[in-house]
Formats: structure tokens, C-alpha cells, sequence
């Protein structure tokens, strides 16, 4: 399963362990980005919150693991910085907590370019992923495919590479990572790659027959990483095609990985594009941090004409400000659908949208575009997106109008 | 609670005399930097937060630079609490700022927490007589600039205008020079009592010429210094400026500079110059508008300058008529302006770091 709904491309990848199989942890998704510029922004914020008293019993926050934040500096080695940072992104990826791509950052500082291993540049190229810095990922990828190095790290790049090219649309790129794959490792992951691709190129069905094939028989041996991956991809494809079994196959993709946040956010859109927004609260009950996830939620919740979306609303209004403030528009998606579904601003949601799909080009993201464009009435916008569709022959069953 | 990228938020006041700042950092990222989880239980309670004031207070002094024109600026803490953002618990300090000379904070230089979060960022709402202004400070672009961003040209114009009468006039070494040189035009008989009388209008004409050779003299080296071409030691300068005004005065007696009091008013002139552009490079510090701070400053400079000539002169003409102005005042004042200013060069010299 590559990325179906949201796949910020820093979603999936194998982790910088020594093989694919043990990656599974740091197969989760959510991420988050944040790219901030000194920036003077124009529009004018609310007041700042109320000084208040602190509660001396109360307990404030818990704290996660920060063990590994101090002694970034102390790192001798090039594995212990490694270990560090691949420590951090998988906090990361577990949590949806951006501030552990922050203190990577941070760890990367005491690393010159010249000094970065194959390895580091690796993560460094995850990263920079997860950040949206997607052309600077792929300079540092390029560099560990191409030079010699260990094949694990390489096949490790190739596969992180696929999924980059992959969520940008760039399927001829794709195809060429996706085939790398296979001659140095094949298996449900490689299968689930190729899948995705010919699916967003026009042969959905198809790809959809081969990798359910393959699944059925590798069930019994393949990895549980591995089997995850395929019934994710194949989820995605069929909700691409509507097919009725889409939702069991989230369903078992969920169950394979429930803490796959990446995941978790496809199935509940599935279930609000499919008017179940009682079993999408249930879905978001509890990941309210996570952006894509709130806002999911706040659309659910606006369905459900549930009095509880003013409070959700005011919230997410004043996480979208302060990301705004910070000058970096990170989740320019979940604002963009936020903007579109919940607070009825076509124009601004265009605006965002449209931004999005310049590097972003998921089926849920170019889903959104159209949506948007059409509500802001940019008839021009929606032909760009449709002549760009046609040319990959991609059809998708949430932009029907589209169909060729 | 959401998660989000770490950001400290930083509200300063300057719409009133008394400006103030308040500083929100999270609990979350203040563990990282000050000890705050004493019974390292992973958990961060009100009573631990409490217990670490001192810590975060200082944490967040040392982090956090206001200066203005005259130096750095102090920050006096105010209030203590807590505060919420969309992620969670911030600890949040306001305090009052304390600026040298009464002086308005002009640059806030913020390194808070990127020692350990590179995306940290240092989020800034300024609110300004002309309105509000909002920032993001990152590792890379961490000093904001508070003045000038939005103030048209015609004001710095204005202001520095002012500044520079204001510097003129105050600024009594300038003040004493220009005295000095103007004393041989408001005699009647030279102090050395050769040659005849000489009319009003040739003491007029030399009056032009010494006043308009100290104008230019100083106008080329403020340009040459403002613009950053000559930028001379202005601790020396100090000093020659001080002995400008006691060789000139001494001059009146004894001339060992020469009569011609114009190449003497161009000549130092050059000097003050620089000093004038020391403090024109302080105030202008703030403010893009560097060229228009200039043009305002030089006008300025000029137009204290004419108006004390102005005022000054045909009362020293009237009194030159009196044989007591020309043989005991004259060489009173002079006596006098050269012991003050022989003082201050003593006294800068003595300021000196040394060598």
C-alpha cells in the first residue's frame, strides 16, 4: 500500500535499519512539515491568552522520552549520531510529533556535508521528506544510490525514493525506482510499489488483480510488514476504483497496524466520503493532535450536526494561525479541506489547495483541487488538473467527472 | 492537545512610554533546557514548574536581547503564570523594559531553545504606535528589527531633522567651536589690533564664509562615515574635537593655525563630521531608511547651527563695539572655552581603553 489518502511522501519508508522487515515501526505516517522563513505576515491575530495562576497540585503535561535530546553534541561516531536521528524519526512517525523532526535538525548540525555517511544522508533525505524539502531528500537519495555503498541502504533508498516520486506524480520516475526494487528485492513491498504506479497511470484494475493475487498467496509466509504494506496499497486502489470491498480493506489494514496514523486518516475519509461519520468519530476519538485527523473529525462532527464542532472549530482555527504566524504552511491540505468542508471559505481553500497540489499530487490531493476549484469558480485551475490527469490516464472514482 | 512544531511567543508593547514584553515557552520544551521534572517521574506538575522561576527567568534573560540607539536595554520582571496555545501549558513571564537614556527598544535579538530544536521558532507580535507587526525568528534570521518598518519617509525625515538641532545644540562642543570661530568676526579692530576697522558687511561676508566652511567640511565626512566609506576610531576623534576647540580658541591670541579662520573652520570641520556621524550611526541603527535619516540629520545639524548663529552673532556684534567686550571679555571667553574643552580632552583621553 503506498500512500492513498494522505501520503505526505515522508510516510512510508523502511526505516534505516538493515532491512526492510524491520521497519515496521517506522512505517507510520502523519506527518508533519514545516518549513519556516522569517516572514512579516500582514493579516492581524487575536489577542494573546490570559496569564493565569499556575495550579500547584495540577499536573500540567507528561512528558515523552526526551532522554535522547541532550547530548546531541557528544555524538563521537557517525552510527551514534545515526542512532540518534533515526531514534528521533521514529518518534516522529509514532507519535505525529513534530518536534522530534526538530531536534534531528538540530543533531545534523554537528554534521558537516562532508562528514555525512551513506546512512546519515539516508535519514537526512527522510527528513528533509518530512519537512516537505522534497527536491533536497532527493539530492541526498541520489547520492547514496549512486555511490557505492551498502545494499541494504540502497534498496532502502530506491524504495523511499519510489514513494517520493510517487506522491509528487512523477510515474515515469516511479516506474524506474519501483523496477530497481525488484532486482534487489522482491516481494509483496516491490509488488505493492509497481501496483500503485500502474494504478495512477491507467490500469487500475489490473494492478489491483495482480497484487491481490499475490497477497492471497504470500499471506501464509510473507512478513507481517510486508503483508501490512499490500493490503494498504490495495485499500487505496480500491477506493480509487470504489470497489465495494474498499472498506474491508481498510479495515484489515488498520488491524494489521493500528497505530499506522497514516492509515487510521485514509479509512476515516473513506467513511465521511461514504456518509459514516459516526464510525469516523469513533476512528478520530482520541488523535485530536494529529492535524489531518482533527480535521477529519471537525468534518464528521459538522455532518453529525454535533454541537461539539464549535470547540474542535476554535481550536483547529488557532493551531492554523499559529502555524500561519510561524510563516510555514505546512499541512496546506488539512487547512485547504478544513477551509472547504468545515468553514465554508471556498476562495481561501482554493488558495491553499492549489498550493498543495504543486508538490502534492496523491489522488487526495488532486481530489481536493478539483473540489476547490470548482467551488471557487477557477475554471482555469481545473483545467490544468485535468489536462494533467489525462495525460497519465489516471481515473479515479472521487473525481468522476474526470473519467475520460 | 495538538501537536505542533515548537514556537515561543513573544508579545512586545510599545504603544505607551512604559513598553513591555511577555515571553510564552512551553513546558514541554522548557524540560529540555532548564531541570524542571525534579522527581523524574515524566510528569511536570504546577509545583515543579513554580519551583524553577528563577531558572526559566534567566533562561529567558540570556536568550533575549532588547537594545535601542543607546545600548542594551534591561528587562524588569513583571508578571508570572501560565498561559495555554494550541499544543499545551506554556510557562509565560511579562516584564517591564528599562531602555539606557529613556530611549525606545529598537532590535530584539532572540535565541531561546534553538540550542536544542533547529525548528524551533521565535514567533514575534509587536504592537507599535503605527500598528502591529508580526515575526518569525529561526536559527538562521534571529535579530528583528523594531523601528522604521513602517514609518514613512517623511517622518524618519522629521525625526532625524530634529535629531540633528537637537545634537547641534546639546552637543556643546560643537556649539563652543562654532563660538569660537565666530569671534573674530564680531570685532570691530582685530584682537591684534593691526589693520582698520572693516565694515559691517565684510564681517558678514566672513561670518558666511567661516560658518559655510564648517558646514561643508562636516557634511563630507558625515556622508563619508554614515555611508560606511571612513570609519575612523571615534574615541580619537572625541579627543581631537576637545583640542579643535582649545587650538582655536588659543588661535584667537596666538595664531598659530593662521589667520584665515575659514581654513580652520574647514579643517576641523572635517573632524566634527565624524562625531556627528557617531551618533547619526546610533540612532540610525533602527531604521532602513538610511539615506533620508542622513539628508534629515545633515539639515538638521545645519539649520541648529544657522539659528545659533543667528541668534548669537548680532549679539556679540553689539557688544563688540565696547573696548571691555574686546580687551577683557573676548579673551575671558576664549580663556575659558579652552580650559573646558583642554578638560574635556583630558577626560576622554583618560577614557580610553587601554592599549
Amino acid at each position: 500500500m503506498m500512500c492513498s489518502s494522505k501520503c505526505t511522501t515522508d510516510d512510508r519508508y523502511p526505516g534505516g535499519g538493515v532491512t526492510i522487515a524491520a521497519g515496521l515501526a517506522l512505517r507510520g505516517r502523519a506527518l508533519l512539515p514545516l518549513i519556516a522563513l522569517l516572514g512579516v505576515a500582514t493579516h492581524s491575530y487575536a489577542a494573546p491568552p490570559p496569564i493565569e495562576p499556575i495550579p500547584q497540585a495540577q499536573v500540567l503535561i507528561e512528558l515523552p522520552d526526551l532522554s535522547n535530546v541532550q547530548g546531541a553534541a557528544t555524538d563521537k561516531t557517525p552510527e551514534q549520531a545515526a542512532n540518534r536521528i533515526q531514534a528521533f524519526l521514529q518518534q516522529a512517525r509514532t507519535s505525529g510529533d513534530p518536534r522530534f523532526l526538530g531536534y534531528a535538525q538540530r543533531a545534523f548540525n554537528e554534521w558537516p556535508d562532508a562528514r555525512l555517511t551513506p546512512r546519515l544522508l539516508m535519514l537526512r533525505a527522510s527528513l528533509n521528506q518530512s519537512l516537505h524539502k522534497f527536491d533536497d531528500a532527493r539530492a541526498d537519495l541520489d547520492k547514496v544510490i549512486s555511490h557505492p555503498s551498502d545494499p541494504a541502504l540502497k534498496t532502502q533508498a530506491w524504495l523511499i525514493l519510489a514513494n517520493l516520486e510517487t506522491v509528487q506524480g512523477r510515474y515515469d520516475h516511479a516506474r524506474v525506482a519501483c523496477t530497481e526494487l525488484e532486482s534487489r528485492y522482491a516481494g509483496l513491498i516491490t509488488a505493492s510499489c509497481h501496483a500503485l504506479v500502474k494504478a495512477r497511470t491507467g490500469r487500475a484494475e489490473e494492478a489491483y488483480n495482480r497484487l491481490n493475487a499475490m497477497t492471497r498467496v504470500s499471506q501464509s509466509h510473507a512478513d507481517r510488514t510486508s503483508i501490512a504494506w499490500a493490503q494498504g496499497t490495495l485499500a487505496d486502489i480500491a477506493t480509487q476504483q470504489a470497489r465495494p470491498d474498499a472498506q474491508i480493506r481498510w479495515q484489515k489494514a488498520l488491524a494489521l497496524d493500528p497505530d499506522d496514523l497514516y492509515i487510521r486518516a485514509a479509512y476515516a475519509d473513506w467513511l465521511i466520503q461514504h456518509q459514516q461519520p459516526d464510525d469516523a468519530l469513533k476512528l478520530t476519538e482520541g488523535y485530536e493532535q494529529v492535524d489531518n485527523l482533527a480535521v477529519l473529525r471537525s468534518i464528521a462532527l459538522k455532518q453529525l450536526d454535533d454541537p461539539k464542532l464549535a470547540a474542535l472549530k476554535t481550536r483547529l482555527n488557532q493551531r492554523f494561525e499559529e502555524a500561519r504566524w510561524r510563516g510555514n504552511l505546512l499541512h496546506k491540505r488539512d487547512l485547504a479541506r478544513f477551509l472547504l468542508d468545515v468553514e465554508n471559505d471556498p476562495e481561501a481553500a482554493f488558495t491553499y489547495a492549489w498550493q498543495n497540489w504543486q508538490t502534492q499530487r496523491e489522488p487526495a490531493d488532486t481530489a481536493l483541487i478539483l473540489r476547490a476549484s470548482a467551488a471557487a469558480d477557477k475554471p482555469d485551475a481545473r483545467q490544468t488538473v485535468t489536462r494533467w490527469l489525462e495525460a497519465r490516464h489516471q481515473q479515479d472514482a472521487r473525481y468522476p467527472e474526470n473519467l475520460l | 492537545m495538538a501537536h505542533k512544531a515548537s514556537d515561543g511567543f513573544v508579545y512586545l508593547d510599545q504603544r505607551e512610554a512604559d513598553q513591555t514584553i511577555r515571553v510564552d515557552l512551553a513546558v514541554r520544551d522548557l524540560a529540555l533546557v532548564v531541570a524542571l521534572d525534579h522527581n523524574r517521574d515524566q510528569q511536570v506538575t504546577g509545583a515543579e514548574l513554580n519551583q524553577a522561576r528563577a531558572d526559566i527567568t534567566r533562561y529567558i534573560e540570556q536568550g533575549l536581547t532588547l537594545s535601542s540607539s543607546a545600548g542594551n536595554c534591561r528587562l524588569s520582571g513583571d508578571q508570572w503564570g501560565m498561559t495555554r496555545h494550541s499544543d499545551g501549558p506554556y510557562a509565560s513571564a511579562r516584564y517591564g523594559i528599562d531602555c539606557p537614556e529613556g530611549t525606545v527598544a529598537s532590535t530584539l535579538h532572540y535565541q531561546l531553545l534553538f540550542e536544542v530544536d533547529s525548528l524551533h521558532r521565535g514567533l514575534i507580535q509587536r504592537m507599535g504606535a503605527e500598528g502591529e507587526q508580526l515575526a518569525s525568528l529561526s536559527p538562521d534570521s534571529n535579530t528583528l528589527s523594531l523601528s522604521g518598518a513602517a514609518m514613512p519617509l517623511w517622518q524618519t525625515f522629521a525625526d532625524f531633522l530634529w535629531q540633528g538641532v537637537v545634537h547641534l545644540v546639546l552637543g556643546f562642543d560643537h556649539v563652543l567651536f562654532l563660538l569660537v570661530l565666530i569671534l573674530p568676526a564680531t570685532l570691530r579692530h582685530d584682537a591684534t589690533g593691526a589693520a582698520g576697522r572693516t565694515t559691517l558687511k565684510q564681517r558678514l561676508w566672513q561670518l558666511a564664509g567661516i560658518v559655510s566652511a564648517f558646514t561643508v567640511a562636516h557634511s563630507i565626512t558625515l556622508v563619508l562615515a554614515a555611508l560606511n566609506i571612513v570609519q575612523p576610531p571615534i574615541a580619537w576623534i572625541e579627543i581631537i574635537i576637545a583640542l579643535s576647540i582649545a587650538l582655536a580658541a588659543l588661535n584667537l591670541f596666538f595664531p598659530v593655525l593662521g589667520r584665515k579662520t575659514w581654513k580652520l573652520a574647514f579643517g576641523f570641520g572635517l573632524i566634527h563630521g565624524f562625531g556627528f556621524a557617531s551618533v547619526l550611526s546610533d540612532l540610525a541603527s533602527g531604521t532602513s531608511q538610511k539615506v533620508t535619516a542622513l539628508a534629515g540629520f545633515n539639515i538638521g545639524v545645519e539649520l541648529g547651527q544657522l539659528t545659533l548663529v543667528a541668534l548669537v552673532f548680532p549679539l556679540l556684534y553689539l557688544m563688540g563695539s565696547h573696548r571691555v567686550y574686546q580687551r577683557a571679555a573676548v579673551p575671558a571667553m576664549a580663556l575659558v572655552v579652552s580650559a573646558i574643552a583642554l578638560y574635556w580632552a583630558a577626560e576622554r583621553f583618560a577614557g580610553l581603553p587601554a592599549m
